[in-house]
């Protein structure tokens, strides 16, 4: 709008070819824009086209198209890969983290976020704390640990990390989001006698639903993700994560090329549909948590 | 007075479970490691208390430098790499078309995929025989540049650098974008009026308008990096030679290739000691250009 507003104020010839110049520079500007998301792209591209070859496909023509599509690669990752373990351990650690992460979080953040207290300022400190430090560097001391309470190996290993890592995030895009929510609506439910826990499980949980949808995603992307936890916490072959199977698969299977990006493919499927279904939330998920580190 | 007591029993009930996860997780471990460094210890048997030992031996390792330097390899390209590339592209991205909505997410797509398979995907391009980057270079006549990316101690920080930057310019360009829109039209159309020209526009206005912002992006870029140690880890495990190693890498090495517990835990608090000096030196330096 701005630029055609402009542009007509300018007479003549020379508004014309300026307007000719702009248009074949946004043309341009187009070109280069396309071509750079198509690098970005293609090395996922690659993966999924070469997860439908055969072994020779791979080797031969490693830029062309399958010259058959083998689609039983998915299938033979998933039983002789051991893939099909590997996914249900990665739901179920995710979907657990998950859901302990949204309660905690949600009830934190509403305490912190609307109600007075002493300590209030000292716990929010604590959180943000978390944020910065840099996640690897309490591997040794959560090994020992857990080691030590006897969880190294199971799913609460993973879960209970997971979950204290996720949760200054959570309080903070949770709290962020009901600063906007008007108080007189707890006020009016406490006049009506309902107490602390069904003001938050009746009327602060339906209001949080949009922040809770970022933490999900931003969550889901984090635990379904995540390599050095599963790296050093579990050794069991029958709980291994995806990732963590994937690194192990590379090395196992490591001149079955096709089985592995069939196994790669399958790990990725699942995140890449939730971020083209979720895009919004995880942007604004990505822009609160920055602004708040 | 029931009134406040009630108040509080939710307050406590409320908060505990939260508190004691994120302490028994997240806050506790740092201090232990910090107390664990002070020990020679293997994991089993008897801890014997070593003082500053084991600190004093990493800082004396060249190894433990070299990883470091490494570090400061990663830091420097995704701060070099990332946010000047995502900072044009938020420029240029600001409007909400189909097309610019794609670009947007194309750029963003390699975030929501785990470091594991970008790791593995990234080995298989530079594999020296079957790699198709070796590959492309040998198809465009470009065979003298055909190298061992990975396997070379002379350039492999690099190559492995190139895949950090690839997969994270995606959450700085919506950072920029959301803090770009924030900058009233009002401003922008002075400076069109002024007849400011777009570079111009660019370093005496946008910059500074969205100066905290580009503040918080390098400290998430000095974090991000010091977390460079998944996808590192799987490409070349800091070899070859410990060529590639970080300072995440020397740690896991030590502590669970060779069971240095201790020592392990002594180089886990200087990772936190060092990504701190590193943020406070950063906000530092950027507050005197700030004010200036």
């Amino acid at each position: 709008m701005k630029t055609i507003a402009t542009g007509s104020l300018a007479e003549g010839t020379a508004g014309r070819t300026s307007r000719a110049l702009r248009f074949r520079a946004s043309w341009l500007l187009h070109l280069v824009l396309l071509a750079f998301s198509l690098v970005t792209l293609y090395p996922l591209l690659w993966l999924f086209i070469s997860s439908f070859k055969s072994n020779q496909d791979f080797f031969g023509s490693p830029f062309a198209l399958p010259s058959v599509w083998q689609f039983e690669n998915y299938t033979r990752a998933w039983e002789i890969g051991g893939i099909g373990s590997a996914f249900l351990n990665s739901v179920v650690v995710s979907v657990l983290s998950l859901v302990l992460t949204l309660f905690l979080g949600t009830l934190t953040a509403f305490i912190v976020s609307r109600l007075e207290f002493r300590f209030k300022g000292l716990i929010m400190m604590l959180f943000v704390l978390g944020m910065l430090i840099p996640i690897h560097s309490t591997l040794v001391p959560l090994f020992i640990l857990m080691k030590s309470l006897g969880i190294l190996d199971t799913y609460a290993s993973l879960i209970l990390p997971y979950t204290a890592f996720e949760l200054p995030i959570a309080v903070f895009v949770v709290a962020a989001y009901l600063t906007s929510v008007p108080k007189e609506l707890e006020e009016a439910a406490m006049i009506d006698g309902t107490g602390y826990w069904g003001i938050f499980f009746r009327i602060i949980v339906p209001l949080a639903v949009p922040a809770m949808a970022t933490v999900s995603i931003l969550g889901f992307l984090r635990f379904w993700n995540d390599f050095a936890f599963a790296l050093v916490f579990i050794n069991d072959q029958a709980l291994k994560t995806l990732p963590l199977s994937l690194s192990l698969f590379s090395d196992g299977y490591g001149t079955d090329y096709s089985l592995t990006m069939a196994a790669m493919s399958i790990a990725v499927i699942p995140t890449i549909i939730i971020y083209l279904l979720f895009q919004n939330y995880i942007m604004k998920g990505m822009v609160a948590g920055a602004v708040k580190g | 007075m029931a009134f406040t007591n009630r108040l509080r029993g939710f307050i406590v009930i409320g908060l505990l479970p939260a508190l004691i996860i994120y302490l028994v997780f997240v806050i506790v471990p740092i201090l232990w490691s910090a107390y664990y460094g002070f020990f020679d210890w293997k994991g089993i048997g008897t801890a014997r208390f070593i003082g500053l030992g084991n600190y004093a031996e990493a800082l004396k390792d060249p190894i433990f430098w070299k990883a470091l330097k490494n570090n400061l390899i990663v830091v420097a390209a995704s701060i070099l790499g990332q946010l000047p590339i995502a900072l044009i592209l938020s420029l240029i991205l600001r409007k909400s078309t189909l097309f610019h909505r794609f670009v947007r997410s194309a750029v963003f797509m390699p975030m929501v995929v785990s470091t594991v398979v970008i790791g593995l995907i990234w080995g298989y391009i530079y594999h020296p025989q079957i790699g198709i980057l070796n590959v492309l270079l040998e198809q465009f006549g470009l065979g003298s540049w055909i190298r061992d990316w990975l396997g070379d101690p002379g350039i492999n920080m690099y190559s492995v650098s190139a895949p950090v930057i690839w997969a994270n310019i995606g959450p700085y360009l919506i950072i920029f974008l959301s803090a770009i829109q924030n900058i009233s039209s009002d401003v922008e159309e002075a400076a069109k009026i002024d007849g400011a020209i777009k570079a111009k526009w660019l370093y005496l206005i946008v910059i500074p308008m969205i100066w905290d912002t580009i503040k918080v992006a390098i400290v998430l870029c000095i974090s991000g990096s010091l977390k460079a140690f998944d996808l590192i880890f799987v490409m070349t495990g800091g070899g070859p030679a410990q060529s590639t190693e970080l300072l995440a890498t020397y740690m896991y090495n030590n502590t669970f290739e060779i069971f240095r517990y201790g020592y392990g835990s002594a180089v886990s608090t200087l990772i936190i000691i060092i990504s701190m000096i590193l943020v406070l030196g950063s906000q530092l330096l950027m507050r005197k250009r700030g004010m200036e």
